[in-house]
């Protein structure tokens, strides 16, 4: 019901445009990257990968380089204008008027207007460039401690010599094939200050609100270049990065220095939320894993969730806890995260991210688009 | 040609008693020619018993259209695209998780396994192996069959089922929607490995029928069996030609029974059946020899041909009559009928033949094939008729009832063609055309709405509600899956079909056809990797996009389907699925995939339409609309050239032509509203309607000419005319309109259709030259003229 209704709303909106566009301009194919997000009804019914909420308006970003947002509670979409047409992968908001999106590509992508008109900060090509010129930083490291070191230490540290040239060619020839690595989230702690993580440990920080960005990779302990799937920042300050084969990571200084912390699961964390209180964590992945920490990912207890299926996104107000995952799965959770209901919906369209909607409401994207449901992620009547 | 002026500086008409160099040579050797003929007879006869059905689908398909040649040679890298059969098994109450269920699917998938023509590496039900769930977990990849190993029909394994089923991918595609029906999927050979044979159709789908409707469906209540797929449907077609024979014994009887009411005398009633059917069987023994079959167009032939040959024979059994009455010998009166209907009767025959061979303009072998059939019984009935008929009538005479018939009949009838000859009159011949006027402008109005192409959802060639078009849409409503798919074939250098740039450039024109009105889905090997790609990164949407990286390109294509790539890697095909075959739909698609195929087509791939159902419709219709005009100029011009020939004059052109432009015109406006559109079947109903229809204006024109050099008014001559031919006129129009009624109760669409229209056109035309045609006289002739012109060139 809400969906059709919110289509033809949408479709009102994008005829224009669609219309506009429709004359045949005689172009060779663009590369992806260069080629503009296509005006489309369809963006609000294909896949969306992450929503956020800036203000009362709703932003969700997805494949084919849309992002789409929403002034009344996700009734009705209009198409942003966005310079490429990469699949999206994550969204964050840092006033209601500033947001940046990541993805495929390495696209940074930034908005200065609540997310109408977008514009590229970073692509994967400087991406790849910064994060090889940090390699070869540390490759030239490591030939002054081969030197310096005594002869006993040489032969390991001529071993990681050589993993860093060997790294710095895997770079190097992906690069030469383009920007091939995606970025998988981002998020921006205020206008100045923020982070985007991605595939095989990218991490990428900026203090100009995305003038410039530096290769943050270094200060994290990845060494085999796990990929890195979510960035947030918990009540109390503490940032959390979470990744590929149970990557925790937490800093306590805004981002400038990182520790590792161990993971009691071994696969994968797709998300990592605060509750809302100082200091405590959820974490989720594959097969329903979900974990609480409650002293900053020091200690963690597994939390039964009756769902097998990967967890990928949630939200927290209150008492209100809600994670999303594939297959339609839908956790609930009034008690702050002690405990949670298992919800399967019906369409078993995998679901990627949610936010509050109107009301105790649920507005959730995912495979098939932007979804809204009751407090329990059941149709609305 | 026949040259109406068989005699230097002589009108036919002015000069009786000549006689012809033909009539010496016919009425002369009679017995010689019988004896020609009956040897004939056997001969074609023992090869027209011999035809076979045939229903081949490259001869219903524009082999010289670009999109079709594209098709055809590629075909065997397309192969097993398109030709699979899809049997839905449905339970009627409960759903598929019952043992009873599975049990049953079990033996129906056993049995399909065995069908002779399947390909069994490729079947797919529940029960083979090759359909599985999949998972990630922390190790990678964890999956199994989606009937479980241990299965056992328990409560807990049918449970264990239903949670596989839920994750195996497969619901909308195997399992319907709302888990009431599954289907079993078996690909088909074109030829069979082992023999090498093609496919039999027929035999396949009796197959279906016979070890799968009926054992299965038919005896189990709770259990129902839907067929698609192109076999069943071209199976079920042959089966639809079938039933054509049902339909020849009730025009034969239906047509010697309204005779014998015409004509009261049983030699005048089975004499023009008889030679009617000689007429038949030489056509289709001609065709045999020829090297064709019956197929669903040509097996309607034989109809037209022997409704032909009855409707001229009743000018002949006519004029016997007539002369009989006056009291000549049987050898006389067929004399003389023949003398005064050779050249109109041979004229209108021509007229009919030339009418078919327009049909040559529709580059589509199956009407091509018609048009030879049609031209070849129409040779035939002109000698069957003409000369078959007058010769055993000569021996047989028109028995006493039916002079008696014409006799008596006289007095009372004239009364009734009195009332008729008033459409020459001056006072209502302008409401007459007043009256053609509006409907000319009603059917210029309403025609406008006439599309081209296929209109009803489904298998057009078979109805509506056939049990294939129901099966088929089953299918639709419970599965996510279209009936209507465009393939666009995406050419590349070899083994270069799945470089980064080929997926990009079938992504960017999948999405923009998505985004095209009509299109419901598309498919490609750009989904199979951005999807196995997201599977390879533990199910996580957000890898949902084809990689740069050809190593993972490569490693996400892997288990593609095999249809989506050729042997040498040269060639894989985008599937868009649409949501009908509309030709407005057609076209927009069509359009898109053009335009895209104009900009983006470069050397390392090359956008080819097209194949799929679609394709071959869209091609189709284009041929269609192209042909349409050519072929209504042509016809026309045709029919316009004979009649100026034999009748040397302009307005004799326009009264018999005018009348037929406003059948053709009300047709095409029936045919918008009833909703049928212009396509392989209707078309030629055009080019036949005028063809055939001329005959009656020909006719009604020779008498009228006649009478009218005799110098009788127009009104006057008029009534004359009626007296003498308007009767066979109008039973020449009941008889036509017979021949090709009982199509309309034919299984397959296009001959309901076929039927509809060719009786409407044949009836519409008849009246057309009984009422418009001396309405326009009336306006057009100038009788005193022409009776100057014909004594000057007498004298």
């Amino acid at each position: 019901m809400a969906t059709s209704l919110m289509c033809k709303t949408l479709g009102a909106a994008c005829l224009g445009l669609s219309m506009a566009c429709a004359s045949p301009i005689a172009f060779a194919l663009e590369d992806v990257i260069d080629k503009p997000a296509r005006p489309t009804e369809l963006a609000p019914e294909s896949l969306l990968n992450d929503v956020v909420r800036a203000g009362d308006r709703i932003v969700a970003v997805g494949e084919r380089g849309h992002i789409i947002y929403s002034d009344d509670e996700g009734q009705s979409w209009t198409q942003a204008q966005v310079p490429v047409s990469v699949t999206l992968t994550g969204i964050d908001f840092s006033s209601d008027a500033k947001g940046w999106a990541v993805g495929h590509s390495g696209v940074v992508l930034h908005s200065e207007d609540a997310g109408a008109n977008w514009e590229i900060q970073l692509t994967g090509i400087r991406a790849a460039e910064l994060a090889i010129a940090s390699q070869e930083d540390a490759i030239a490291d490591m030939e002054a401690r081969v030197e310096a070191a005594p002869e006993d230490e040489k032969g390991d540290l001529e071993w990681a010599l050589d993993d860093l040239y060997f790294s710095l060619e895997n770079m190097q020839a992906d690069l030469d094939i383009g920007p091939v690595n995606p970025f998988l989230d981002v998020w921006f702690g205020d206008n100045d200050n923020g982070f985007v993580v991605g595939a095989y440990g990218m991490l990428f920080h900026t203090k100009d609100g995305g003038e410039t960005w530096q290769d943050w990779a270094p200060k994290l302990e990845n060494p085999q270049k796990f990929h890195l799937n979510s960035v947030t920042r918990v009540a109390g300050g503490a940032m959390v990065i979470v990744g590929e084969a149970g990557q925790i990571h937490v800093s306590v200084d805004g981002g400038d220095t990182w520790e590792r912390r161990e993971s009691p699961y071994p696969g994968s964390l797709f998300g990592v939320i605060g509750t809302g209180r100082v200091n405590e964590i959820l974490a989720f992945g594959l097969r329903g894993t979900l974990m609480f920490s409650s002293d900053l990912g020091k200690s963690w207890s597994m939390v039964n969730t009756g769902s097998t299926a990967t967890l990928n996104d949630g939200m927290a107000e209150d008492d209100r806890v809600v994670l999303v995952g594939n297959g339609g799965t839908v956790l609930t959770s009034g008690n702050g995260g002690d405990t949670f209901r298992d919800y399967v919906r019906a369409d078993r369209q995998g679901l990627m991210s949610v936010v509050p909607a109107d009301g105790t409401d649920l507005l959730m994207v995912g495979e098939s688009g932007v979804t809204i449901t009751d407090a329990q992620g059941k149709n609305l009547q | 040609m026949s040259n109406p002026k068989h005699d230097k500086g002589e009108h036919y008409l002015t000069t009786p008693k000549a006689e012809p160099f033909l009539e010496r040579l016919i009425f002369n050797n009679r017995a010689a020619i019988l004896i020609g003929f009956l040897v004939l007879t056997l001969f074609l006869g023992y090869n027209a018993v011999k035809i076979q059905p045939d229903a081949s689908f490259e001869r219903m398909i524009p082999l010289e259209h670009p999109y079709i040649i594209n098709m055809l040679d590629h075909r065997n890298d397309l192969q097993n695209l398109g030709n699979f059969v899809r049997i839905a098994v449905e339970v009627k109450e409960g759903d598929i998780f019952t043992p009873e269920y599975m049990e049953t699917l079990k033996q129906i998938t056993d049995e399909v396994f065995y069908l002779s023509g399947v390909d069994r590496s490729g079947l797919k039900s529940l029960w083979t192996s090759n359909v599985r769930w999949v998972e990630v977990t922390e190790q990678g990849f964890q999956g199994g069959t989606v009937i479980p190993d241990e299965y056992d029909g328990s409560a807990t394994s049918l449970e264990q089922l239903r949670q596989n089923a839920l994750r195996s991918n497969e619901v909308g595609r195997l399992i319907a929607d709302n888990f009431k029906s599954t289907i079993v999927y078996a690909p088909l050979y074109e030829k069979n490995p082992e023999t090498g044979q093609p496919l039999d159709y027929g035999a396949f789908s009796r197959q279906l029928e016979e070890k799968i409707r009926q054992k299965y469906g038919a005896t189990n209540d709770n259990i129902e069996i839907h067929i698609v797929g192109f076999a069943k449907k071209v199976g079920d077609l042959i089966e639809g030609i079938g039933s054509i024979a049902w339909f020849a014994g009730i025009t034969i009887l239906l047509t010697t029974l309204l005779l014998f009411w015409y004509s009261r005398s049983i030699t005048g009633t089975l004499v023009p059946v008889f030679t009617s059917i000689i007429a038949v069987f030489w056509q289709l023994g001609a065709l045999r020899l020829l090297g064709y079959g019956l197929d669903p167009y040509s097996v309607l032939v034989p109809f037209l041909v022997f409704a032909i040959g009855i409707s001229h024979g009743v000018q002949i059994v006519n004029a016997m009559a007539v002369e009989a009455a006056k009291g000549f010998d049987a050898v006389t009166a067929a004399r003389l009928a023949f003398r005064a209907l050779y050249i109109p009767g041979m004229l209108a025959l021509i007229s009919d033949a030339f009418g078919f061979l327009t049909l040559f303009f529709i580059e589509i072998d199956v009407i091509r094939d018609l048009a030879v059939a049609a031209g070849i019984g129409v040779a035939f009935v002109i000698v069957t008729n003409l000369v078959l008929h007058v010769l055993i009538m000569s021996y047989l005479g028109i028995s006493k009832g039916g002079i008696r018939h014409v006799q008596n009949h006289g007095e009372k009838q004239d009364r009734k063609w009195r009332v008729l000859s008033y459409f020459s009159h001056p006072g209502v011949a302008p409401i007459s055309l007043l009256i053609a006027v509006i409907g000319l402008g009603l059917g210029v109005y309403y025609k406008q709405n006439l599309k081209v192409g296929d209109l009803d959802r489904g298998a057009p060639e078979l109805r509506a509600d056939s049990r294939y078009n129901k099966d088929n849409a089953f299918i639709i409503d419970n599965y996510s899956t279209s009936a209507d798919v465009l393939v666009v074939m995406v050419k590349t250098p070899e083994e270069q079909c799945t470089q980064y740039s080929v997926l990009r450039a079938m992504d960017a024109l999948q999405w923009e056809l998505q985004n095209t009105p009509g299109v419901q889905s598309s498919a490609s090997l750009s989904d199979v990797s951005k999807i196995v790609t997201k599977a390879l990164n533990e199910g996580n949407w957000k890898w949902f996009e084809i990689s740069r990286n050809q190593t993972i390109i490569n490693a996400s294509i892997r288990s593609a389907p095999s249809g989506l790539i050729n042997t040498n890697c040269s060639l894989t095909p985008v599937l868009v699925f649409l949501e009908d075959h509309k030709a407005e739909t057609l076209q927009t698609v069509v359009a898109e995939v053009e335009a895209f195929a104009e900009e983006n087509s470069n050397e390392e791939h090359t956008f080819l339409l097209a194949a799929g159902n679609a394709g071959v419709e869209a091609a189709t219709n284009e041929v269609i609309s192209k042909a349409k005009d050519m072929m209504l100029i042509f016809v026309y011009g045709v029919v316009s050239l004979l009649c100026f020939l034999t009748f040397r004059s302009l307005r004799a052109v326009l009264c018999i032509v005018i009348p037929l432009g406003l059948t053709s015109v009300l047709c095409e406006a029936i045919m918008a509203v009833s909703g049928i559109g212009i396509k392989v079947a209707t078309l030629p109903v055009i080019a036949l309607g005028v063809g055939i229809g001329v005959d009656y204006g020909i006719y009604i024109y020779s008498k009228l000419e006649k009478y009218l050099l005799e110098g009788k008014t127009l009104q006057e001559a008029y009534f004359q005319t009626l007296r003498s031919t308007g009767k066979a006129v109008v039973f020449t129009g009941v008889t036509l309109g017979l021949g090709v009624v009982t199509w309309i109760f034919s299984p397959i669409k296009f001959q309901a259709d076929m039927g509809f229209l060719l009786f409407f056109m044949f009836l519409w035309n008849m009246v057309g030259a009984i009422w418009l045609l001396p309405a326009l006289a009336r306006f057009l002739l100038r009788p005193d003229r022409m009776l100057a012109k014909a004594r000057g060139a007498g004298k």
